[in-house]
């Protein structure tokens, strides 16, 4: 049996537009906090929503991210219209980046996004069809019921 | 925790309720009902926009008076830095000190040192710290408190050092209870503040451990009188007095000098709450990892620009910079005392700092979701201008005060048009008796 939903929400991102990235996971974090969750939990959801969100922004033309919140954990799933990923197990080592010059002159994929992802993470999932778009799944369980 | 304390009053009688403390607050911690302005005490960090921005002058800090100053039977003025570069060009730390012992001060501290100190204990600190970077200073009381309420899964960056005025109050106060033989319990170690937040910080510090100084005095309150005394000429007896001071002293009230053993591609100096909220986010996204220190000052340039402070920014900027550049360096008695006091002092935070419960983050989970939901329904009848006649600083908060129990929705005039009746009555009829 799943956990009541009880909150969803969610936000559009738009590939290729670095002006605005980090805009999503900085209104999702807003949305958490004001949900009083704990700093500790907060941190990581943070951290996966970020890293979520600048994957789709450097390789993809759109994207969605979904935050779901239960009364026992927080799912973040990240939808994006790209690439794809060919071989998962490779995308997950870190260090391991397709990222250009360019990206990587603005400070980004340094191939340590899914990993680190993964790291921060409960339970975490990637789903990908090359040529079509990539799915990541993350959650993180809440602290039981006092 | 007791009941929150802040660094300033709010006097109901002065307050015309024009709003511009709730417009300038970045935590939007202060409501105007019925023409007059209160606070939200959970949300309020203490910066003092407020305060600087009021035009009836309803706002004050909290310092103490010299009249209750004359309670303690030995006082020590402990100075910020940014004291000494309040005045002309040519009034040297020295003299300033003297005045301080003209006014009534016991002892004036010889404060670089305690700035040495905590400057090598954070060097030291961020190298063996194994993460999250960046750390981010304490010494500002309002960077502290800013985090504990907006960015709460950063609290443990802040770094575990105590801040240089505490350590100073600790050891003045066993330095002349022993040389002079006065119980510690009557030496009060006053802090000469540039900012309203350092009083707070003494009176309820962040971390809930009771404070080693005994007070402050605002570099306002007391500046005519330094100044008058300079001018006037010192008595004998306090005039042959010798202070020594170093030009390390005045790192410490300036950006981009607080520690400069750190190496500056890893560390990162700011200044201005709005800059530093900006860093912050993104911080939280989990960027700046290859910053090792943020240090953080709420006032725009620093301390030196504290809301407490008399003299413009630049000028004092220009004059802190001039101390510096002619005190004597790295004098060896100076050099022997911080190893001395390094070998055999603790300089870690007594306790670990914690968010801060905020009301409306209480209760289940369930709860706080059917809030949150509640004031999204509620912001879609509102007009999204942000006037402010309701009391709340924007329509957001607004909803969420109401849905929160905080408000009635009706308070919206447009909502409830035949609120204009009620205003007119609170601002315009009263400015006719004026």
């Amino acid at each position: 049996m799943t956990a009541m939903e009880l909150l969803r929400e969610c936000y559009e991102i738009q590939g290729k537009n670095f002006d605005k990235a980090g805009e999503v996971s900085g209104e999702i974090k807003v949305v958490l906090r004001d949900l009083g969750i704990d700093a500790a939990h907060l941190r990581r959801l943070v951290i996966v929503a970020f890293e979520a969100e600048m994957n789709v922004v450097m390789y993809a033309q759109r994207g969605t991210m979904t935050l779901i919140v239960t009364e026992e954990d927080i799912n973040l799933e990240t939808t994006d219209e790209g690439p794809g990923i060919p071989d998962i197990e490779l995308a997950l080592q870190e260090g391991y980046s397709t990222a250009s010059d360019e990206m990587r002159e603005m400070g980004f994929g340094f191939g340590m996004g899914l990993p680190n992802m993964k790291k921060n993470s409960d339970e975490f999932r990637i789903e990908s069809n090359v040529g079509k778009g990539t799915s990541v799944f993350s959650k993180i369980r809440l602290p039981a019921h006092e | 925790m007791s009941e929150l304390k802040h660094g300033f009053r709010i006097n109901t009688e002065m307050c015309q309720g024009r709003m511009h403390c709730m417009r300038a607050c970045p935590t939007r911690a202060i409501r105007v009902k019925n023409g007059k302005a209160h606070l939200i005490s959970e949300l309020c960090i203490d910066c003092g926009l407020c305060l600087t921005v009021c035009p009836t002058g309803a706002i004050a800090a909290t310092t103490l008076t010299f009249a209750e100053l004359d309670r303690f039977k030995f006082k020590v003025a402990v100075a910020s830095p940014a004291l000494f570069a309040q005045f002309g060009m040519s009034d040297t730390p020295e003299s300033v000190g003297r005045a301080l012992l003209e006014l009534g001060f016991d002892a004036v501290w010889e404060y670089s040192v305690d700035i040495e100190l905590i400057d090598r204990a954070i060097a030291a600190c961020v190298k063996k710290w194994p993460g999250p970077f960046p750390l981010i200073s304490n010494s500002c009381p309002v960077v502290v408190r800013l985090v504990q309420v907006a960015y709460p899964s950063m609290v443990e960056q802040l770094i575990p050092v105590d801040a240089p005025r505490e350590i100073a109050a600790r050891e003045l106060k066993r330095r002349y209870s022993q040389e002079l033989g006065i119980a510690a319990e009557d030496i009060a170690a006053i802090y000469i503040t540039p900012c309203l937040a350092k009083t707070i910080s003494i009176l309820q510090p962040a971390e809930e451990e009771k404070s080693h100084l005994d007070g402050a005095v605002g570099i306002s309150q007391i500046y005519n009188d330094i100044l008058y005394k300079l001018r006037t000429g010192l008595t004998r007896e306090n005039a042959s007095r010798k202070f020594s001071f170093s030009g390390e002293m005045f790192h410490w009230g300036a950006p981009e000098g607080e520690f400069p053993s750190l190496s500056r591609e890893h560390y990162l100096p700011l200044t201005g709450l709005t800059d530093i909220i900006k860093v912050f986010d993104d911080i939280e996204k989990g960027k700046l990892r290859n910053i090792e220190f943020l240090e953080c000052h709420a006032c725009q340039g620093g301390c030196v620009g504290g809301n407490l402070t008399v003299e413009n920014l630049y000028v004092a900027r220009s004059k802190n910079l001039r101390l510096v550049a002619n005190m004597p360096r790295s004098v060896s008695k100076f050099e022997e005392e911080v190893q001395r006091r390094y070998a055999i002092e603790d300089f870690s935070l007594r306790r670990s700092l914690k968010p801060r419960k905020i009301e409306g983050e209480t209760g289940d989970l369930r709860g706080r979701v059917l809030r949150r939901k509640k004031a999204e329904e509620l912001l879609k009848a509102l007009p999204m201008l942000n006037c402010g006649l309701c009391g709340a600083p924007t329509c957001k908060s607004h909803a969420e005060d109401v849905a929160a129990s905080r408000a009635e929705i009706g308070d919206c005039i447009f909502l409830s048009p035949d609120r204009i009746v009620h205003l007119r009555a609170l601002y315009l009829d009263h400015q006719d008796t004026k």
